[in-house]
């Protein structure tokens, strides 16, 4: 089944074109990755499937309702598409765990309780829980983009995008992070991660789309898109 | 009143000391009431600048409808247009109109009260300028977070970025503080018998000038370096969690 649809999206800051004629389906629980140069338009594309970016043109459909239109319910939506952003943005005037407890609180509604209790076995499970009652800002890049995680998880949401969560990172963290989102590969959600990290993205990854200028190239199974039957462009981006 | 002036020494020290002598309760009295009104003037200032502020950072979405964009818009020019009157005209005058204007239309209000008000109005303008950025200066990244975990645009102002822009700007409203301690001297104007009042109806008593507004610029001077002392001491008492944190470099590679 489809979780996500998206048909014909354009996107254009003033007059440059970002987005040209996206016509793309995510099927539910598979791993896609968004790989291609800077400027290539993979994180606005990511930022427009939970709205953060308003499409120029065109539709998207999450779980079969257009998000797109003004009466489509965009809360209830992103609680239920988690974004893990590169700079983190993890909330700055709230501890560790109350970064977690939030959105849990004010947009599911959730008892504190039984908020705190699930924050605290995700922050577990991201090996951040001996942190839960730290200032954010006391934390170094690798234990914020884990918190961030844990936060995202909290919500228990359907689709996680990942926007370049390693890229803000010193190299030796990487490992860290990409270990974490390797772990909760294995539980079944949906989700997209724009990367850089090749290795990563071959590695765990159901399908792997290339994009340049605002296209879509290359799409299809990670031996696929590594395969010396490729373009020469995407050889040569690919570095084999 | 003219046996007392008979009375008082003729050397600037020593009529100094004399009118302190006689007259300590007079600035006690004044120093009373400029501190009640600036002080509750800051504070219900904030306050106000806090509801202002929400009214001047509408911002229109394409997603709003006609009439959402209407409102936000109208929002927007009614809360610059306060600011702008109240930035831009001199406080003495905004209490003359303010108090002989109600005044005029039947509206008698004690006096103290209408130089709260006055302070209030005012601090309220320069302090929502100071929010809004505050609040700009916050990275965006803030909002987009609390957007993507679905709180909406008031919930991620009030529990996210507002807490952080108030922080923010504890320095300012210390500031605020300060400047209406000196500027609640023109209030005299319309009659609130706060210390500079209470220094001109003491003058008057022995025609000495000098001597007495010496006295008033010593205890302005006392007054606001106590002030500042302590709002040094708040603001450091309130940096200390992120003074804890040990210096990191952050690792952001540059995209080529």
């Amino acid at each position: 089944m489809d979780i996500i649809k998206v048909k014909n999206l354009h996107k254009s800051f003033g007059e440059v074109e970002v987005l040209s004629d996206i016509n793309l389906s995510f099927e539910a629980r598979t791993v896609t990755s968004i790989i291609g140069p800077s400027g290539s338009g993979k994180s606005t594309l990511l930022r427009c499937l939970n709205q953060l970016e308003n499409a120029t043109k065109g539709s998207i459909l999450f779980d079969g309702t257009d998000i797109t239109t003004n009466n489509a319910d965009l809360n209830k939506v992103r609680s239920k598409i988690g974004m893990v952003f590169q700079s983190f943005n993890l909330f700055d005037n709230l501890t560790v765990i109350e970064n977690c407890i939030i959105g849990q609180e004010k947009v599911l509604h959730r008892k504190k309780d039984e908020a705190s209790e699930i924050a605290s076995d995700f922050l577990k499970q991201v090996g951040m829980f001996s942190f839960r009652d730290r200032k954010v800002t006391t934390l170094s890049g690798g234990q914020k983009q884990r918190v961030a995680i844990a936060r995202t998880l909290s919500m228990n949401p359907d689709v996680i995008l990942f926007d370049e969560p390693t890229s803000s990172l010193d190299p030796e963290m990487v490992n860290d992070v990409l270990d974490v989102m390797r772990n909760i590969i294995s539980n079944n959600y949906t989700i997209i991660v724009v990367t850089h990290e090749m290795e990563f993205a071959k590695d765990v990854s159901d399908r792997v789309i290339f994009m340049e200028d605002g296209h879509i190239i290359n799409d299809g199974k990670p031996s696929e898109i590594w395969n010396k039957n490729s373009s020469d462009r995407l050889k040569k981006f690919l570095n084999i | 009143m003219f046996t007392l002036s008979g009375s008082i020494p003729k050397d600037f020290i020593g009529g100094i000391l004399y009118i302190i002598k006689e007259n300590y309760p007079l600035y006690i009295e004044g120093v009373k009431y400029t501190l009640m009104i600036s002080i509750a003037g800051t504070f219900l200032g904030l306050f106000l600048a806090l509801l202002i502020t929400v009214f001047r950072i509408q911002e229109s979405d394409a997603r709003d409808s006609l009439g959402t964009k209407v409102y936000k818009r109208i929002s927007v020019i009614l809360s610059a247009s306060y600011v702008e009157f109240f930035r831009g005209t001199p406080m003495m005058v905004q209490a003359a109109i303010f108090f002989y204007g109600l005044a005029m239309i039947g509206f008698r209000i004690p006096i103290l009260i209408a130089g709260i008000i006055i302070v209030t109005l005012n601090t309220a303008a320069y302090l929502t300028e100071v929010l809004r950025a505050g609040i700009n200066s916050i990275d965006k990244g803030q909002m987009e977070a609390a957007r993507s975990i679905g709180l909406t645009r008031s919930q991620s102002y009030m529990y996210i970025i507002f807490p952080q822009a108030i922080k923010n700007m504890v320095p300012a409203i210390g500031n605020e503080l300060v400047v209406n301690i000196k500027d609640t001297a023109v209030l005299s104007v319309i009659g609130v018998s706060e210390l500079f009042y209470m220094g001109k109806s003491i003058a008057g008593t022995y025609y000495r000038y000098t001597e007495t507004f010496v006295i008033v610029a010593l205890i302005y001077l006392v007054l606001v370096l106590i002030t500042t002392r302590i709002l040094t001491l708040i603001v450091k008492l309130m940096n200390v969690p992120s003074k804890r944190s040990l210096p990191s470099s952050q690792t952001i590679p540059l995209e080529v």
